[in-house]
């Protein structure tokens, strides 16, 4: 069973654990994805203002760099100037400025029509960049009329300079080219050419594109009809730049670049190598209406958050596994506690086991109840589940056998030594009545492997109750009081308690209890019950309580034993029990009946001298009126106890007396057997054992036997010298 | 006390009279002695006037069975009375012999 209970709670705890961190896992890459999320707007953010700045920054790098051309060229206009009286040298004025600046592709002084009468109506000296060579001629002709040019047109209309839409070059279709379009008057103040510079964009392109916000960035210039002035060098980026023309031009339709007035963004993506990105593009007042755009990368513009998201990934994983590492810690711990607390509420079963064990070991007041000489009560209460003390009782061939024990320490080791000791003081008082001898036999079992020096104060007392007489030996425990007319304690001769020292002679002691005097026996939990201020109960207060039951016919022993039970726990009030404590009560009333019949016969040890005995019961029983078989087992147990006696008391051929008196009162009939040889106790004698078959029976052996079981009681008492036997039968 | 012991077609009838004490042990037993030396031979105690018996009796029929026992000899009890019997069955005795 605790087996599957356990699979079952670790499948659990697995199932918690995997739920813990599957909701852990989903926390964390929730929180992370949101943060990744507002980082990358963050991001988004910046980068655009960043671009705006970028861009409007580098339109003003532009229109320097166009306003520095234009400057340069206006500037020239005196050297066309000077040299217009002069046709046929203006071709050497356009070589020259061509020349002069490798920027340049060609420079052409288109003149006003019929300007040069002797030239004809269009003349238009021309120069021209031919990759290394440079070519000079007269570009005009009826096919090639540039005064139905655009640019010729709006510069002699407005008499100011322009920059052209950008045109591919005819030579080389990779080259863009402008043109700077500028008047030149005459010395008379009249319009007499347009001079055009044409530039490639290239260096534009170089310009715009000398410094980036991301590795693969690329700046544009767009002309104010949308068309591509420059755009960086490079395959790769061409590729891109048409279908980012295409994507401007569409937006462009959309809403007019100059009339927004600000950065305009347009997301791409699905294109090869850079997956995404976005155009920024703008038409700054520094350059109208030429609009200038940057195009970012977002796997470069997000780099830095991908490298996040990668790192926080990691600390998500690692963070993870730490969290399961903990939790499989706890989760084992806590198999570890359920174990712990299963494991406690099952020692905690075992020892209320235990309890009941202990408890029921306990004799019970009912033995004593059914006797009218003597009442015993004790009571045990353990400071823990299981405790060291014990008392006992119970009544022997007419003796009352009881003691009282302390176990030193407390708890499972103390109990253990109380069950052996509980146990040894019953087998070893089944056939031994001194308690000296008693006491000597259980030391010496207590100090055999005793190494956990556990040690035993016991009192052992054996009260004979047709006379009174109390035998005691005191192993080191505290003395029991004497309740009569007076309440005194016992003298008791100091012994080492049980299991201190296996040598140890233990003596007895000896004293008479008359008839309504009790024995009030208890163990230290009594004297040393303390109170919440550590006060003890102590000696005095205990003898007050004895003393306070005398005189009021009280002194029984449920009264006393519940008085002191009150009073100390009315004392303690509350605070916590420190030690075992146990109380035992015995009250001693032997019944005197008055005799309807005594006489006393005087034998000698001889064999014949049954036959006289036989007489002297039968005249006995036939004086009480006896029926025949009752008077017959009479007459036969005492027999056998006489026989005994002349068997055994007195050595062989030494002659001694044997007195037998017998006493009855109107329900009882009593032997009392008394002679002055050697110390012999029958009650010592084991029984015979009457189921051994005729080859395993040994002859004789039975007499002991028979007094056993044909008298009531039969007690022994060694007094003054004289074995004392005496044996009861109740007859009516 | 009287002990009689007769034969009769080679078996063995002894009658116990009276009460067998401790005091009358002594001369039963010697009655009886002869018998532990039959060999072969049944024995039937007859106890209808027997009124009493000891442990010292017992003891007599014991040893007597034992020896009877050793030579394959039966020993038959007959006529107890109801003290008698009440002995035999306290004392075990009741399983020892074979009781009529």
């Amino acid at each position: 069973m605790g087996k599957v209970k356990n699979n079952t709670s670790q499948n659990a705890s697995k199932r918690v654990s995997i739920a813990i961190l599957i909701t852990a896992a989903a926390l964390m890459l929730l929180i992370s994805g949101i943060q990744q999320n507002y980082a990358r707007k963050q991001i988004r953010n910046n980068l655009e203002r960043n671009a705006e700045m970028e861009l409007i920054i580098k339109a003003i790098d532009v229109r320097h760099s166009i306003e520095d051309v234009s400057l340069a060229l206006r500037n020239r206009s005196w050297e066309f100037e000077q040299f217009l009286p002069y046709p046929d040298s203006l071709f050497a004025v356009t070589r020259r400025i061509v020349e002069q600046n490798p920027n340049f592709a060609g420079c052409c002084i288109a003149m006003v029509p019929n300007y040069y009468p002797e030239k004809g109506r269009l003349f238009e000296p021309y120069t021209l960049r031919r990759g290394e060579v440079i070519e000079t001629y007269q570009l005009a002709s009826e096919e090639h009329d540039y005064s139905k040019n655009k640019n010729f047109i709006l510069a002699a209309e407005n008499g100011s300079s322009l920059w052209s839409e950008p045109y591919h070059d005819e030579e080389d279709l990779d080259v863009m080219l402008i043109t700077y379009a500028f008047p030149i008057y005459d010395a008379y103040g009249d319009m007499a050419a347009i001079v055009g510079v044409d530039l490639s964009t290239e260096w534009i392109g170089e310009l715009l594109n000398a410094r980036h916000m991301f590795p693969s960035s690329y700046n544009l210039l767009l002309s104010g009809e949308g068309r591509l002035i420059c755009s960086p060098n490079g395959e790769k980026k061409h590729k891109d730049v048409d279908q980012i023309m295409v994507l401007i031009n569409d937006s462009t339709a959309k809403h007019t670049i100059s009339a927004s007035g600000r950065i305009t963004v347009i997301s791409f993506d699905d294109w090869e190598d850079h997956a995404k990105g976005s155009v920024y593009y703008y038409t700054p007042k520094s350059i109208n209406p030429w609009s200038i755009a940057v195009i970012n990368y977002d796997d470069e513009v997000f780099a830095p958050l991908i490298k996040m998201r990668w790192k926080n990934l990691l600390l998500t994983l690692a963070g993870l596994l730490i969290l399961a590492f903990i939790i499989q810690r706890s989760a084992k711990n806590l198999t570890k506690l359920q174990r712990a607390n299963l494991e406690r509420e099952h020692i905690d079963s075992e020892l209320n086991i235990a309890r009941k064990i202990q408890m029921e070991m306990l004799p019970k007041s009912e033995e004593t109840a059914l006797r009218d000489d003597c009442f015993v009560v004790g009571s045990l209460d353990p400071a823990k589940m299981v405790g060291g003390d014990l008392y006992d009782h119970f009544i022997r061939d007419e003796k009352l056998f009881f003691c009282i024990g302390d176990v030193s320490g407390k708890g499972i080791p103390a109990a253990l030594v109380m069950a052996v000791t509980h146990t040894l003081f019953r087998s070893i008082s089944a056939h031994e009545s001194n308690p000296a001898r008693i006491m000597q036999a259980l030391n010496e079992t207590a100090c055999q492997r005793n190494e956990q020096n556990m040690f035993v104060t016991m009192f052992i007392g054996v009260l004979d109750l047709p006379t009174g007489r109390l035998r005691y030996c005191d192993a080191g425990h505290d003395k029991p009081f004497v309740i009569g007319e007076e309440t005194k304690q016992l003298p008791a001769k100091p012994h080492l308690p049980l299991g201190v020292m296996d040598n140890m002679v233990y003596t007895i002691q000896e004293t008479v209890l008359r008839s309504g005097e009790s024995l009030f026996l208890y163990t230290d939990g009594l004297t040393e019950a303390m109170n919440e201020s550590h006060e003890q109960f102590g000696l005095k207060r205990v003898e007050k309580g004895l003393r306070d039951c005398i005189g009021k016919e009280s002194n029984t022993s449920e009264n006393l034993i519940r008085t002191m039970t009150n009073r100390v726990n009315a004392f303690v009030d509350g605070a916590e029990q420190s030690d075992d404590l146990t109380l035992l009560a015995i009250h001693y009333t032997p019944q005197e009946k008055p005799l309807i019949f005594c006489e006393t016969l005087t034998l000698i040890n001889k064999v014949s001298e049954i036959t006289k005995l036989n007489a002297f019961v039968k005249s006995a029983t036939a004086a009480l009126n006896m029926e025949t078989g009752l008077a017959n087992q009479i007459k036969l147990a005492v027999e056998e106890a006489v026989t005994n006696v002349i068997d055994y008391a007195y050595p062989n051929g030494t002659e001694g007396n044997i007195n037998i008196t017998i006493e009855a009162d109107e329900s009882r009939i009593r032997f009392i057997l008394t002679d002055s040889g050697a110390e012999f106790d029958p009650t010592r004698v084991s029984n015979a054992d009457t189921t051994l078959t005729v080859d395993e029976r040994p002859i004789g052996g039975l007499g002991v036997f028979l007094v056993r079981n044909l008298m009531d009681s039969i007690n022994y008492e060694r007094v003054d010298g004289k074995n004392i036997l005496r044996m009861e039968k109740r007859y009516s | 006390m009287n002990t009689n012991i007769t034969e009769k077609d080679g078996k063995y009838f002894v009658s116990l009279e009276g009460e067998l004490d401790t005091a009358h042990a002594l001369e039963v037993e010697q009655a009886m002695q002869p018998l532990h030396e039959l060999s072969g031979k049944d024995i039937t105690i007859d106890c209808a006037h027997l009124d009493y018996i000891a442990s010292s009796g017992l003891r007599i029929l014991l040893a007597l069975l034992k020896s009877a026992k050793s030579k394959g000899n039966k020993v038959v009890l007959k006529n107890l009375n109801d003290e008698i019997k009440e002995v035999f069955k306290m004392t075990g005795f009741i399983d020892l012999f074979d009781i009529e």
